[in-house]
């Protein structure tokens, strides 16, 4: 495994005056040890052969955080006269696939800092920390290196808005009635779980939280009652023939389920909820086993926005750190830094865990479509979701999981 | 082989060892060789430097570096064994030659880059990697010496960031040709096995594949090695954008 990591940035390098003008930053890591022979396969180009898995293995870990790729995304404001853009960074952590587990999470602290460090030195104004960067940092920015001129946003904020906007399109598509369901939000106490929660809540006939701390869960019931939210805590949580904490029982009347985990690699199986149940799975990586089998369910991939402003990498990365049916498709988590760079707002949006409202999301909401930034076409681990109902007995494929 | 260096040694300690000092024998046979080839360097840069400043430094490394192959060489005695070197070996041979063409063309630069960039972060990381595993006084040498090769890099980090500034592209064609000759060769002694035949340091068998006995590995090495070159180059400045596609296209 990698020795130390975080390479500190020296001050007078800091100081130094960026080349080009860096709008934004983007910090993620491979969820998949597929997506990082991938990446390495562009880096090595063509011309190489790729990389066996176990050599993947052996020299992934020991990569310092630094810059992949550089970003440019277009706005649709204004673009039949100044085509609006904004220029960023991809940054990658080179957090190993299979090491985001509670064990690592000091030299994943570690590498996060790194990035975020790359991200200073390049001059970037605002950071969005995608996938378990932000969990690994959410609440506490203090972590991060000192910072100068450069703001950073978990991009919860936006996340939460495509997840709930996925949500209500699949009930539209399925012909659901969102007033008469009952939701299940997995990894309820997290900023994503908790935003989903405080945005769905009027929204829905009844709320089901469930996580791994059963005493956090109860303090967000408590928040969220002061709020005037109605939640109950997932009874099969609770339940005395189970395992406290047990994540896999849930009601089997949640027939609407938010997977919002953060969860080291695909596990969850779901194997008691609704028969018709659709499930959003919003994790990076993914919450839900490649090996689940949940009869007559709809999965689809949530927090996922489309830029239809334009999207380039260089290196051309395109496709391979965007594994999506669809093109110009992005995690909402990095999108939210791109969507305020592009509206040169440069400010920490969202910070913190618990603080995510549904004017808040409105807000964000507006930024991004102001800009030509959706919600993605909604697809799963097998492809692009078919527009008519479907009751055949379905098996969540390893395809895009891999 | 070149004959082992004179080393004063008054008494052997030999430690509990038996087992795995064939493996530290090899383990000491590289580390001598790299000071040896270091020390030759450093001689070499001497000739081609203008200042008389860098001319003493020049030589005054090369007498640090001598120093360290007795010092491995005097904890090969303590376990009991002789370990030997090889300038000539395919390896280091091949990573003379790229430094005697800087020297060649007086390219002083050049040197610094292939020597202390490129050379001293192998030897920085995977003595390192060595002196965290290693028993006893062995292990403490290892990193004691990792911690006196680390202190060199200063002040050649000064003048190669100078030199960068004057014309960056220029600079940093100029390290990437060096790294596809160096870094290659470097890759192919780290690999997890020795493809193009034995490496003429060795002993007997390659003891690639006996590293695990002494809790360390190939891959390790090599890892830290990589890691050690990529974030001195991020130290010169060089985009890690850059650097990376580098390193991603070193055989494996």
């Amino acid at each position: 495994m990698g020795g130390s990591v975080a390479g500190v940035v020296e001050r007078e390098s800091i100081g130094e005056a960026p080349v080009e003008q860096v709008d934004f930053a983007l910090i993620g890591h491979q969820e998949s040890w597929r997506a990082a022979a991938d990446v390495l396969a562009v880096l090595r180009g063509p011309e190489h052969a790729r990389l066996p898995d176990d050599e993947i293995k052996d020299i992934l870990p020991w990569i310092p955080p630094r810059v992949v790729c550089h970003v440019e995304v277009g706005s649709i404001l204004n673009r039949k006269i100044v085509r609006a853009k904004a220029r960023g960074l991809y940054i990658d952590s080179f957090i190993p696939p299979d090491c985001l587990g509670a064990g690592y999470v000091h030299e994943n602290i570690a590498r996060v800092r790194a990035a975020a460090a790359c991200a200073i030195k390049a001059g970037a104004k605002i950071v969005s920390l995608g996938g378990f960067s932000s969990i690994l940092i959410e609440g506490n920015f203090d972590q991060l290196p000192e910072q100068y001129d450069t703001v950073f946003t978990t991009g919860n904020t936006l996340t939460v808005g495509f997840i709930v906007q996925g949500i209500k399109k699949m009930c539209a598509l399925e012909g659901r009635d969102l007033s008469r369901s009952t939701l299940l939000i997995v990894g309820a106490t997290g900023d994503v779980g908790s935003g989903c929660a405080r945005c769905l809540a009027p929204l829905v006939k009844r709320m089901l939280l469930s996580a791994r701390n059963v005493d956090r869960l109860r303090r967000l019931i408590a928040e969220l009652e002061s709020d005037g939210v109605q939640a109950e805590i997932a009874t099969d949580v609770l339940g005395p023939t189970f395992p406290r904490n047990d994540p896999q029982r849930f009601s089997a009347e949640a027939d609407l389920v938010i997977c919002a985990a953060s969860l080291a690699s695909p596990s969850l199986l779901l194997d008691r909820i609704a028969p018709d149940a659709i499930i959003c799975d919003a994790g990076y990586p993914k919450n839900l086993s490649p090996s689940a089998h949940v009869p007559g369910v709809k999965v689809f991939f949530g927090g996922l926005g489309q830029v239809t402003g334009g999207l380039t990498f260089a290196p051309d990365f395109h496709g391979i750190l965007n594994r999506h049916p669809f093109p110009d498709v992005v995690h909402g988590c990095l999108l939210e830094g791109m969507a305020l760079a592009l509206d040169r707002r440069f400010e920490p949006f969202s910070q913190g865990r618990g603080f995510i409202t549904p004017e808040r999301v409105a807000e964000m909401e507006t930024i991004a479509a102001r800009h030509g930034i959706y919600l993605a076409p909604l697809y799963n681990a097998e492809g692009p979701l078919a527009l008519t109902t479907s009751t055949s007995t379905r098996r969540i494929s390893a395809t895009l999981h891999a | 082989m070149e004959p082992l260096i004179a080393v004063n040694c008054s008494t052997s300690e030999c430690t509990s060892l038996s087992p795995t000092a064939p493996i530290w024998q090899d383990v000491l046979a590289q580390a001598i060789t790299g000071e040896l080839l270091a020390a030759m360097n450093y001689t070499s840069l001497s000739e081609i430097c203008d200042d008389p400043d860098e001319v003493a430094d020049a030589l005054e490394h090369a007498q640090i570096e001598r120093g360290h192959a007795a010092r491995f060489a005097a904890e090969g005695h303590k376990i009991g064994v002789e370990a030997s070197n090889n300038v000539d070996g395919k390896h280091w041979k091949r990573l003379r030659e790229a430094f005697q063409g800087c020297i060649t063309e007086r390219d002083f630069i050049g040197c610094l880059i292939v020597q202390e960039i490129m050379l001293e972060s192998f030897a920085v990381a995977s003595y390192a990697r060595v002196g965290r595993v290693a028993p006893g006084s062995l292990g403490q040498t290892f990193a004691r010496i990792a911690a006196e090769e680390e202190e060199h890099v200063d002040h050649a980090m000064a003048i190669l960031r100078a030199e960068r500034a004057l014309d960056t592209q220029r600079f940093d064609d100029k390290v990437h040709r060096l790294h596809l000759d160096v870094m290659t060769t470097l890759a192919k002694m780290l690999a997890k096995e020795c493809k193009d035949g034995h490496c003429e340091v060795c002993h007997g068998n390659c003891v690639k594949p006996s590293l695990f006995e002494v809790s360390l590995s190939a891959a390790q090495l090599r890892g830290a090695s990589l890691q050690q070159y990529l974030k001195t180059l991020d130290m010169l400045g060089i985009p890690g954008e850059v650097t990376l596609g580098w390193v991603a296209q070193l055989p494996v």
